[in-house]
């Protein structure tokens, strides 16, 4: 027998369309199966949500949870390899531990998807992944696995390597450290398409090498750590001598040319913009960014940077952006769910209530924005995960 | 004279009037009250409805000494070079041109602490200060206004990574004491010498610091994040007798009733954010409701630049969220501020005779579309949206 959960008397925000759809909405072996007025079957548990909103469950497309643990100093820090600035081999599924405290933050906030990825000591990180916040066990919880290369421009190789007396000092050095390692997988590439079918022909397989092919085959994007417009510039520059997509992460900067990141086609995932600018390449950081990218027809996402801020922030992002900027709050609702679905691949999947999709929802007793709005009920591919039950 | 009217008056005195008026004169309140008359000539500012508050406080901040947008130049938080320096100030690291400053005002934060970092077992010397100005000194409303100390990892993680002590809590302790006790000597020998300049030490800036503590003119800030550590700090309090405020606070709901006991003030914060360190590993957002309740006083910390200043309120909200009555929450970001400061007879409050550091919200300070329309300081609009 199929499980099945009704959320009843709901006011249903789909984020597809600007008004709430009302009545209730089924959940039939983990996906979304119907909403609106509908019949709801005997056998259905029932969740009442009167008075209460449901959203799609909300997105951060650039965190590192899980790959940095919670309450941990050096024991729980496994973002950044600093021991060699080109390692497109590693895979941050590798460091996710899923049981840390800030899933759980995540959970409960009503975030049921995020992009987990190492961080930006390196050129070339290594693959990020897509998962749910909670739900299951880890293989469970994957959406898409080396869903991009991360990679990074600008202050932090260049810190940590010049720190060491390594390449890259300069971001003249990063940028070539790129181009040679997309020239080396583009040789091997090569070579194994030369070889056909024919295994003497075919060179050594290299894992490195190997973790960049996808990006040639645009199967996968380069997943670019960029703030300020010079190091937009240059990834769009690259970008395009290589033919291969990028999307830009933090975009600190990218409302300064706006027009080009939209003629490049290039999505961008603007954050964290709530804290202090730190350094010098985030100084002109502005909630501004997201609504002038949006304008000049971008596809923005919001990111925490968890945990430079805390995942729970995305909402509190978001609220800033349609207070201080005048974003209409439908728009900056699409910004967290749909747009950050779509820039992470998987919006088949998850970011919108639309038949088939996962049934990842929140449950909650107000404005997701507002600070003083509970959630209620987090749903995980139609699993109640927040509150947790005490059998769990 | 100016005149704010038309706005949702909450004093933090005690008061709150559903339709008031503000008169201030020569950088003062000289008024609050709900049916006063607006003297002929005076400028007028409606509030058009919206709350007006006493300008935000926030009582732990390192604004000015570490500078937004820039790296190294403009860091100046933490002399990591000698775990005890009681004798330097933060006062002379306090660029008014950092940006943090403006952003405070656009904020409706008008008085901050200013403290050095906590890489050093004694820090150096907090001050008190206004947001507007550009000169430090004209900024300032107390200094110093308390020494910096600090306890748990951060000290012990700086000077065991270059081989020195303090490598262990035991150490931290033990500096402290020492520096405390070398202090107790030098007020003794100065209070032997009496008029005598031949018997009297040698002026030292460092035990001169540490002699006002003693004599508890002003008190140990002492950042203390597990309860270990908290109450370790309380003890070193008790035995040399001193006056003692705990900074961040993170684990204070465990041993709130000692802390009650003990009448000790909490400055808690920041807590948004995630919890990097493992003497974070139990922060929570009921942290200041839990202890209100048992009877301590609270004031909340964005610890910028850990967390922007201007995101005070949003922290206020999060508190009352989880437990902290509304009304607290609001005393924890300005009167409480300033009275664990030392500054209440200034700012914190709307109330005749103290400085006319005002804001005015476009809504309630704790709803996610409320903006900062004005914010006054010494009656002087700085901030204006």
């Amino acid at each position: 027998m199929s499980a099945k959960l009704a959320i009843i008397n709901a006011e249903i925000h789909t984020a597809t369309q600007k008004e709430p759809v009302r009545g209730a909405l089924l959940i039939v072996d983990g996906k979304i199966a119907d909403f609106g007025a509908i019949a709801i079957p005997q056998d259905a548990d029932v969740i009442d949500a009167a008075g209460k909103a449901v959203y799609p469950g909300f997105i951060d497309p650039h965190t590192h949870l899980g790959v940095g643990e919670e309450g941990l100093g050096w024991e729980g820090r496994d973002y950044n390899e600093m021991t060699d600035p080109v390692t497109a081999h590693l895979r941050a599924l590798d460091a996710i531990n899923p049981d840390e405290d800030g899933f759980r933050e995540a959970v409960e906030a009503g975030i049921t998807t995020v992009m987990s990825a190492p961080g930006s000591a390196n050129i070339l990180g290594g693959s990020t992944v897509v998962l749910k916040t909670g739900g299951g066990l880890l293989h469970q919880r994957v959406l898409r696995d080396n869903a991009g290369i991360k990679a990074a421009l600008g202050e932090n190789p260049k810190r940590v390597y010049s720190g060491q007396k390594k390449m890259p000092s300069t971001r003249m050095a990063s940028a070539a450290l790129l181009r040679e390692a997309l020239v080396a997988a583009q040789n091997y590439l090569n070579k194994i398409e030369r070889a056909g079918a024919d295994p003497d022909k075919l060179p050594p397989r290299d894992l490195k090498l190997e973790a960049l092919v996808p990006v040639l085959k645009r199967e996968i994007p380069l997943r670019m750590h960029a703030h300020r417009a010079d190091d937009i510039a240059t990834a769009l520059r690259i970008a395009r001598e290589f033919d291969i997509d990028l999307t830009l992460e933090h975009a600190s900067e990218a409302h300064l040319i706006a027009d080009k990141v939209a003629a490049a086609g290039v999505p961008a995932i603007v954050g964290p913009s709530l804290g202090v600018p730190g350094k010098v390449e985030t100084q002109n950081k502005t909630l501004e960014t997201v609504r002038i990218l949006t304008e000049a027809g971008v596809t923005v996402a919001l990111t925490t940077d968890h945990p430079v801020l805390n995942v729970y922030q995305l909402l509190h992002a978001a609220a800033a952006v349609v207070r201080e900027t005048g974003m209409d709050e439908y728009d900056v609702l699409r910004l967290i769910t749909v747009n950050a679905a779509k820039i992470l691949g998987v919006g088949d999947r998850v970011g919108s209530i639309e038949k088939g999709k996962d049934a990842d929802l929140v449950i909650i007793d107000g404005h997701p924005f507002d600070y003083l709005s509970q959630v209620a009920y987090t749903i995980i591919d139609g699993r109640v995960v927040y509150p947790k039950t005490i059998a769990e | 004279m100016r005149a704010i009217v038309n706005g949702k008056i909450c004093t933090m005195a005690g008061a709150v009037l559903e339709k008031g008026t503000i008169l201030i004169e020569a950088g003062k309140i000289k008024a609050v009250g709900a049916d006063l008359a607006v003297p002929p000539g005076a400028e007028i500012i409606d509030a058009q409805g919206g709350y007006v508050l006493p300008g935000i406080i926030d009582a732990h901040t390192h604004i000015g000494v570490y500078e937004e947008g820039i790296g190294f130049e403009g860091a100046d938080g933490n002399e990591m070079t000698n775990p005890a320096t009681p004798h330097i100030r933060a006062l002379d690291a306090v660029n008014p041109a950092d940006k943090a400053f403006a952003g405070a005002r656009a904020g409706g934060v008008t008085s901050l602490a200013v403290a050095p970092g906590s890489a050093n077992v004694i820090g150096g010397q907090v001050l008190a200060m206004k947001t507007w100005g550009r000169v430090v000194d004209d900024m300032v409303i107390r200094a110093p206004l308390g020494l910096k100390v600090a306890f748990g990892e951060n000290p012990k993680r700086v000077y065991s990574n270059q081989k020195k002590s303090p490598s262990t809590r035991m150490a931290v302790a033990a500096i402290l004491r020492e520096n405390l006790t070398a202090a107790r000597n030098y007020l003794d020998k100065l209070e032997r010498a009496k008029d005598d300049p031949e018997k009297a030490p040698d002026r030292d800036l460092k035990l001169e610091i540490l002699a006002k503590v003693l004599r508890k003119e002003i008190p140990l800030r002492a950042h203390a994040h597990r309860a270990d550590d908290i109450i370790t700090a309380v003890r070193i309090a008790e035995e040399f007798d001193v006056d003692i405020v705990i900074e961040h606070c993170t684990e204070g709901h465990l041993i709130a009733d000692f802390l009650a006991e003990k009448g000790v003030p909490a400055i808690i914060g920041p807590t948004l954010g995630t919890r990097p360190k493992v003497e974070l590993v139990n922060a929570t957002f009921r942290t200041p409701g839990i202890l209100h309740k048992a009877g301590v006083k609270v004031a909340l910390t964005s610890d910028h630049p850990v967390f922007p200043v201007q995101q005070l309120p949003i922290q206020a909200a999060l508190v009352h969220k989880h437990g902290l009555p509304e009304e607290e929450a609001l005393k924890a970001i300005t009167i409480n501020a300033a009275e664990i400061l030392g500054i209440a007879n200034r700012v914190g409050s709307l109330e005749p005779g103290k400085d006319a550091d005002i804001v005015i919200f476009s809504g309630h300070p704790f709803h996610w579309k409320t903006r900062v329309e004005k914010t006054l300081i010494d009656g002087e609009i700085v901030y204006e949206r």
